[in-house]
């Protein structure tokens, strides 16, 4: 039965075990889990749902999540294009170095970064003194919450871009020179919009995962209702108290949102590739 | 025109000495600031009073049931994930069938999920509150609060990691191997050990590296189902959660020292494979 | 403009690319650099189009001294091999792009550059195209453009490297008389490189034969012909 899903038969052996266990493990890890969440705003209702999230303790902490990782991906995009091109173009010492430490923020666990930005950052961290005398508090303030988010989005956009400067045609820079242009306007108006597409990909996922990112911040947010309190620290604090439906508005208004934004994303990013004629 | 002599001028695909400089300095600053202080920090806190309390609070029982948890999910769940990747990574390259693309992107979806979601969606399917939760847990097999909740929401946010590394990988290696092994008359398992294997160790490897460390790291999502109860749900990253919010700093900072140092292998590790393999991975090559 | 070359050389690491070479190029002179590939004429093209620098030797442009030039100073039209048009701007948006790189005070009004644009795709014989984007144009219309665009910039002199390198034997026959045209109606001072020496002896008034980073000789394409100077050049050119 499995083999009429075929488009065309395939000599090799194998599809009914592989795609028995792919849609297997697919359908309890993450399709049953997604239902049951879906689910679960089906039985609510859109009505009761909208009055459940219609309150201000959760729109300040959406708008907080939605907002703080829109800030530091950005953050992320100036600063990772930046990384990745001093990786790719200079030669120094250390660089290999650096090039391995990007990806630090993968390896290591969230909650980890988290006390130990909160550390340094804290009225009597390192950091956190060094920054009082200028009466910047990073900690328990939105800014902490910043902070985390760039260290956990910083490889998404330097591991995105990096292969793509990587192949940039050399061509490209040095015709630019002979017509005239200048290295700024060569940079500006040739190099950056090839690189656009990749730098988008790279905003994007590190957009998605900062959105919803929980362990990195909680330490060093201050958790305040209404001021430094994320979205998914309201879905823990209504789960601890057994009030599971509105956990699952938060949920789901949190993945529509999510899904909303990249669907964004995605139309831009088409877009400007045909403009550099990719697609 | 001023006599013009030949001090080396700088190559057009390049910037201003002065600006490259600039821009090397801060690079090294930035990633000092946000990624090294960080990282030392970690150890400075650990050791704050001395190798042996640090040592000392590795000895916790908690911390040491902790340490059992998190390995034992990560022994699981990394080749449950390993599985998954190969035969979803076999079923979509070696074969023709409609809405591939959807099922790559349903691949792809728990890393645009909020981890605290994934934990969420796993309490209301299998809660105490749910029919099918209730059931388990009339029957004696709970699944949240308890092991196997740990274990699923631990393969949730792991879940793309080998399959989106094999995938591009044996997309370009095509099946014309397979299939020649094939005339040759090896069967199925034969092909899979002696011809697809060997071309995607590297790869496999890579994917499994990446896994593992963040089936050990994951904190949301394990936070959400396990309930923390210590010695028995705890992970490693969820009893750093407790024991800093109880102000043992020297153990919460001693046990993310040990998650750190794993963290730092993954790294040498990926970096080695990078290097020495970097054809062979899809990481080094995505567009 | 006449350009002179005086021994000049190119060293990458250990390695000589150019020995000492010299080359007197007379203004408005269609010049074939030909070789095999290693030659060394890619690398006396870059030279003079300021994208290379030489490690001793002089370059200079109507009588002055050029080596130090910057690329952006030389205002050499540079044709690449691969043309490396901008994908993400349109045809016109290409040509005008050394206009529009100007400062501001050198820069023509937006009405000037569109009317010099509409010239060059005239010239160019392709006056329709300009709203299209490169990889909607087929590879001899792609060349065309790129030529475009370096003649937009009103060049001294016009430097290509292996312009039709890229193109299959039909359409490099139809541009060799392209080229030919476009240099005689602008008078431009013209080098490019090839290692089709069918290519050069057809389209070049003097031909410069060059291996090993040497130039072997130098001639018009009969007399190069008729006396080659050297077994090497005898070889290649005999086809």
């Amino acid at each position: 039965m499995r083999v009429g899903i075929l488009r065309s038969p395939s000599p090799l052996p194998g599809f009914g075990l592989s795609f028995g266990i792919m849609t297997a493990i697919l359908s309890i890890v993450v399709l049953l889990p997604i239902g049951a969440l879906l689910g679960r705003g089906l039985m609510i209702g859109p009505a009761d749902l909208w009055d459940m999230l219609n309150s201000r303790r959760i729109w300040s902490a959406l708008t907080l999540s939605f907002s703080a990782a829109l800030i530091a991906s950005l953050f992320n995009l100036v600063f990772g294009l930046m990384l990745a091109w001093v990786l790719v173009r200079y030669r120094f010492w250390g660089r290999r170095f650096i090039d391995a430490a990007v990806d630090l923020p993968f390896a290591l666990p969230t909650a980890v970064a988290g006390i130990a930005l909160t550390a340094l950052y804290a009225p009597n961290g390192v950091f956190g003194q060094a920054l009082a005398p200028f009466g910047l508090q990073v900690a328990y303030t939105e800014v902490g919450i910043w902070v985390a988010l760039v260290f956990i989005g910083l490889p998404f956009v330097v591991r995105t871009v990096q292969p793509v400067i990587e192949e940039l045609e050399r061509d490209l820079e040095e015709v630019s020179a002979t017509l005239g242009a200048r290295r700024a306007y060569t940079l500006r108006r040739v190099i950056l919009p090839t690189l656009t597409p990749a730098l988008l990909t790279g905003f994007a996922l590190a957009l998605a995962r900062s959105v919803g990112e929980y362990g990195s911040v909680i330490f060093i947010a201050g958790n305040i209702p209404n001021i430094t309190e994320i979205a998914p620290l309201l879905i823990v604090i209504r789960l601890e108290e057994y009030n599971y439906d509105a956990a699952a508005a938060i949920g789901i208004a949190m993945l529509v949102i999510s899904f909303a934004m990249l669907l964004v994303i995605n139309a831009i990013q088409t877009w400007s590739r045909r403009r550099i004629g990719l697609a | 025109m001023p006599d013009i002599t030949l001090s080396r001028p700088v190559p057009v695909t390049t910037e201003a000495p002065l600006i490259r400089g600039l821009l090397i300095g801060v690079a090294l600053i930035f990633v000092a600031l946000f990624l090294f202080a960080p990282l030392v920090t970690v150890f400075v806190e650990a050791l704050r009073q001395g190798w042996v309390a640090a040592l000392d609070a590795l000895r916790l029982p908690d911390a040491l049931a902790a340490i059992r948890m998190t390995l034992t999910i990560a022994a699981i769940a990394v080749p449950i994930n390993a599985a998954f990747g190969i035969a979803a990574a076999w079923a979509i390259t070696k074969f023709d069938f409609p809405s591939k693309a959807f099922l790559i992107t349903l691949i792809d979806l728990p890393f645009s999920v909020s981890p605290v979601v994934a934990g969420l969606m796993l309490v209301l399917l299998f809660g105490a509150n749910s029919t099918l939760g209730g059931w388990l847990i009339a029957n004696d097999m709970p699944i949240v609060f308890a092991f196997p909740g740990i274990l699923l929401a631990t393969l949730f946010v792991t879940f793309p990691f080998v399959a989106r590394e094999l995938i591009p990988v044996m997309i370009e290696q095509g099946r014309a191997e397979e299939e020649a092994a094939l005339t040759l008359g090896a069967s199925g398992w034969r092909i899979f050990f002696t011809v697809t294997l060997p071309n995607i160790r590297w790869a496999l490897l890579y994917g499994v590296l990446l896994c593992n460390a963040r089936a050990m790291g994951e904190f949301g999502a394990v936070a959400v189902v396990s309930g923390k109860i210590r010695g028995e749900t705890a992970t490693m990253p969820t009893m750093v959660e407790m024991f800093y919010n109880e102000y043992l700093s020297v153990a919460a900072f001693t046990l993310a020292a040990v998650l750190a140092m794993l963290a730092l292998l993954t790294l040498l590790l990926k970096s080695l494979l990078e290097w020495r393999h970097a054809d062979l991975l899809a990481a080094t090559r995505r567009h | 403009m006449n350009i002179e070359i005086e021994e000049l050389a190119k060293e990458f690491g250990t390695t000589r690319a150019l020995h000492p070479v010299s080359l007197p190029i007379p203004s408005g002179a269609l010049v074939a650099l030909l070789g095999p590939s290693g030659s060394g004429k890619t690398t006396l093209l870059r030279i003079l189009g300021g994208l290379e620098f030489p490690t001793s030797g002089r370059v200079l442009f109507g009588g002055q001294d050029a080596t130090g030039l910057s690329v952006q100073e030389r205002r050499a039209g540079f044709v690449f091999q691969s043309y490396a048009l901008f994908k993400h701007m349109t045809v016109f948006e290409n040509i005008a792009y050394g206009l529009r790189a100007r400062p501001r005070k050198e820069r023509p009004p937006e009405a000037e550059i569109g009317r010099r644009v509409q010239r060059l795709l005239d010239l160019i014989q392709l006056p329709d195209i300009g709203a299209r984007y490169p990889n909607q144009l087929s590879g001899g219309q792609r060349q065309r453009v790129a030529l475009a665009r370096a003649l937009a910039i009103e060049p001294r002199m016009l430097l290509l490297d292996e312009p039709f390198g890229a193109l299959d034997a039909k359409v490099r026959k139809e541009l060799r008389q392209g080229l030919r045209e476009i240099h005689d109606r602008t008078g431009l001072t013209t080098v490019f490189v090839t290692h089709d020496q069918e290519e050069a002896m057809e389209l070049a008034d003097l031909v410069v034969v060059m291996s090993m980073g040497r130039i072997e000789q130098v001639g018009k394409p009969a007399d190069i012909r008729a006396r080659p100077a050297t077994d090497f050049v005898r070889d290649f050119t005999a086809a």
